[in-house]
């Protein structure tokens, strides 16, 4: 998931209204810039749309990108739409329902079968074949995660990657040196019995713990099922991991809660921004994440937080370059070829790169990643060259796309686990019931 | 409502006797034609916005509609599926009822309460009456579950008084115990509506029954229980049916207050959220069609009980002769 609940980059209230305002105003002009180019133009007025999701600098940024487009485009009209995150999912889902979805829309990686399996999305391979669209520069394995049934559906617009966001200086007082890319989960769970071990107090006076409790959230799941070479999905309807599998799991996160060697429960239910995780609470050293809302800890938390790679088993580690989002064309569009230039424009136009840089995480061109690498600094210089190190440590392929119950099954697992954190149900019985209601999503 | 305003233009002149019956008849076909006009922007609400929609639902209810594909006719797999095969439809069903059962006759109670209390109140009454007939006008927008969230947030004020006397519970909102009951409160809070209508009852009461029941030497606790409570009884029955057909389908405060999730784990998965958890988020349309009409079935036996029920203790005056 790109932008995950537990990771995603803090939305402030303004950024929302900045954004939303944004989105009107360009509305705006966009339908007054149709009128202007309707008299004067040479091709005839053509008008897509095109809808994403993001905060206010993804937003000014992405307007700045789609005006030059339509300055080499004259006659194409783009009318763009944003929102936050779970609104815009479930107006598109509505959209798209009603056979009017975008002509070019922002996608989240969960959507990609639901969408492609259901015919809203239009196939990409031929306009990819006729180099409308070019992925030359882009990995053969990145591309892969657009793909349903062996089609092209959507192609990722950033690659991003799971990671572990620590604060350096607890780790040092409590003698635990920094995680390396082959730290192991046994080693994890003794740096938090020691940090816990240390007996320091948070701000409203509770005791300290090694990190947030993973347990509820899906991508720590599967980082943790891949590094034992399991993986969440068999097929687009079966599951990859069994009951004893997820016990497993549960069982070992509900031990380390129940230690005190992580975050309680009430403070794990809470937590669902940088500010208001464990780690942004005071609570806590360390927090499960992202690389692209990594550099909002910093900001928060001070310079003593960095990021380290996710505990590996036995040195094999269980990350992987997810798209952090992927763009598709609607199957319905009445302009495939403009909404293809479009696609093409904001991933592979040099210019583009400038401008949207790192906010959609790092650019899948790779030639494009390189040039705009160059001018990073401080946390974003740090997450690059984590990236880096990752890559060169070596990681499995990604999955093709989760299959269109993923969602659903996504919710479920946050769900039981605070079954099992809440004394409800214990790990087997959280996850028998997770199983059966997966099995019930990935059948219909 | 809606039959009674129907009607009313549809009534036809009374005709004089001068005229044929036949002709009359013909006359009144053609007098009620204009009815009919203006009555039709309300039959095409009534036939686009009502029936047409509950038909396609009862359809969909036998579907597998995902919003995506076409429906698929499955039978009555969704109405199996919910009464075998899940156990969180028992589990919303559960947090429903023990909703409905803390809440409605905790907010009559009050209701009740306070309405005794504004009714023998000579000054200020119509301040009091509106004080506390605000909430109901504020409480169902999301403003005020958004504040009732904050209230009850970890940190938030409610956990700060808590804390302060010793007792430290967390954020109610986080805490599965405890969750269920930040919208009871909420709910609670709202009781001025029955409010209302129990002081337009209680001003209904004949002076004189109290006037001889305080000469007989009837105390104020005995005159509630042998007066005010059987004179009051058709009130309290049509609060009572009018709360429970609400409560059963509380949504608002418990999708703002658990943030759209039902959480902390499905404490306050209402049944009407998770309808639309199954229809919007996990898109099986076909499925919540199903548990909508599972919920109206549910309300109907439940008010049809307490219809048969209300023979037995609801008391109203006119009867009194027969």
């Amino acid at each position: 998931m790109p932008e995950p609940r537990s990771g995603r980059r803090p939305l402030p209230r303004r950024a929302v209204l900045a954004a939303a305002a944004v989105g009107l105003s360009t509305a705006l002009t966009s339908t007054l810039s149709a009128c202007s180019t309707a008299s004067g133009s040479t091709s005839s007025g053509v008008t897509l749309t095109f809808s994403w999701w993001g905060n206010d600098d993804r937003a000014a940024r992405t307007e700045q990108a789609v005006r030059l487009f339509e300055k080499e485009h004259p006659g194409v009209t783009v009318r763009t739409s944003s929102g936050d995150f779970g609104a815009y999912l479930q107006k598109l889902a509505t959209q798209a329902a009603g056979g009017g979805m975008p002509d070019v829309a922002q996608l989240d990686y969960r959507q990609v079968s639901q969408y492609a399996g259901g015919g809203a999305l239009m196939p990409l391979d031929d306009v990819m074949k006729d180099k409308t669209i070019r992925t030359s520069e882009m990995s053969r394995d990145f591309l892969r995660t657009g793909t349903y049934k062996g089609g092209q559906y959507a192609l990722p617009m950033g690659r991003g990657i799971t990671g572990y966001a620590y604060d350096a200086a607890v780790y040092k007082k409590a003698g635990i040196p920094a995680p390396q890319p082959s730290w192991t989960w046994q080693d994890w769970e003794k740096a938090n019995k020691g940090i816990a071990a240390l007996g320091l107090k948070s701000p409203d006076g509770r005791p300290y713990t090694g990190a947030n409790d993973g347990g509820g959230n899906e991508d720590v799941f599967e980082t943790w099922l891949r590094s034992r070479g399991g993986k969440l999905y068999a097929s687009q309807t079966e599951l990859g991991f069994t009951e004893d599998d997820l016990t497993a799991f549960w069982t070992f996160c509900d031990r380390l809660r129940r230690e005190g060697a992580i975050a309680q429960a009430r403070d794990t239910v809470q937590a669902n921004s940088t500010e208001t995780s464990p780690i942004g609470r005071g609570l806590a050293a360390a927090d499960f994440t992202w690389d692209a809302p990594f550099p909002g800890y910093p900001v928060l938390l001070g310079d003593s937080v960095h990021f380290a790679p996710v505990p590996t088993t036995d040195g094999r580690q269980g990350a992987y370059f997810k798209p952090s989002m992927l763009i598709g064309i609607g199957a319905h569009s009445e302009h495939p070829k403009e909404a293809a230039q479009l696609v093409d424009f904001l991933l592979n136009d040099q210019r583009v790169g400038d401008i949207l840089a790192f906010s959609r995480s790092t650019p899948p061109n790779r030639k494009i990643a390189a040039r705009v690498a160059k001018t990073l600094k401080g946390p974003e210089r740090e997450i690059y060259e984590y990236a880096q190190t990752m890559e060169r440590y070596g990681l499995d392929a990604p999955p093709t796309a989760p299959p269109r119950g993923d969602v659903a099954v996504q919710t479920a697992f946050i769900r039981e686990y605070q079954r099992v954190m809440y004394g409800l149900a214990t790990p087997r019985q959280a996850a028998r019931e997770l199983i059966d209601e997966a099995n019930r999503e990935l059948r219909s | 409502m809606s039959t009674v305003s129907t009607r009313a233009p549809a009534r036809p002149a009374p005709a004089t006797d001068r005229n044929p019956p036949s002709r009359r008849r013909r006359q009144v076909r053609e007098r009620q034609w204009p009815a009919y006009v203006f009555l039709t922007p309300w039959m095409i609400g009534a036939l686009v916005l009502t029936l047409v929609p509950m038909a396609v639902s009862l359809y969909l209810s036998f579907t597998d509609y995902n919003l995506f594909d076409p429906p698929h006719w499955v039978g009555l797999r969704n109405y199996t599926e919910m009464l075998t095969d899940d156990p969180r439809y028992w589990r919303s069903v559960g947090t429903t009822m023990l909703y409905v059962v803390v809440a409605v006759p905790l907010k009559l109670g009050l209701a009740l309460a306070v309405a005794t209390l504004l009714k023998n109140l000579d000054r200020g009454r119509a301040f009091y009456r509106s004080a506390f007939y605000a909430p109901s006008l504020l409480g169902a927008s999301m403003s005020i579950a958004l504040v009732w969230r904050a209230l009850f947030n970890d940190g938030g004020t409610v956990s700060g008084i808590l804390d302060s006397v010793g007792i430290h519970a967390g954020g109610w909102v986080g805490n599965p115990d405890l969750a269920v009951y930040v919208v009871v409160l909420l709910t609670v809070w709202q009781f001025g509506a029955p409010m209302v209508i129990f002081l337009a009852g209680l001003q209904q009461i004949s002076p004189d029954l109290y006037e001889a029941a305080a000469l007989d030497g009837a105390g104020r606790w005995r005159q509630f229980v042998s007066i005010t409570v059987p004179m009051l009884s058709p009130v309290v029955f049509f609060n009572l049916v009018l709360e429970i057909i609400n409560s059963f389908q509380v949504f608002t405060p418990a999708f703002v207050i658990s943030g759209g999730k039902g959480g902390p784990a499905d404490s306050t998965m209402f049944y009407t959220l998770y309808l639309y958890e199954r229809g919007f988020t996990a898109s099986h349309m076909g499925y919540a069609a199903a548990m909508a009409w599972m919920l109206l079935i549910a309300i109907a036996a439940i008010t049809l009980i307490l219809f048969r029920t209300s023979r037995s203790w609801v008391f109203y005056a006119d009867e009194e002769g027969r």
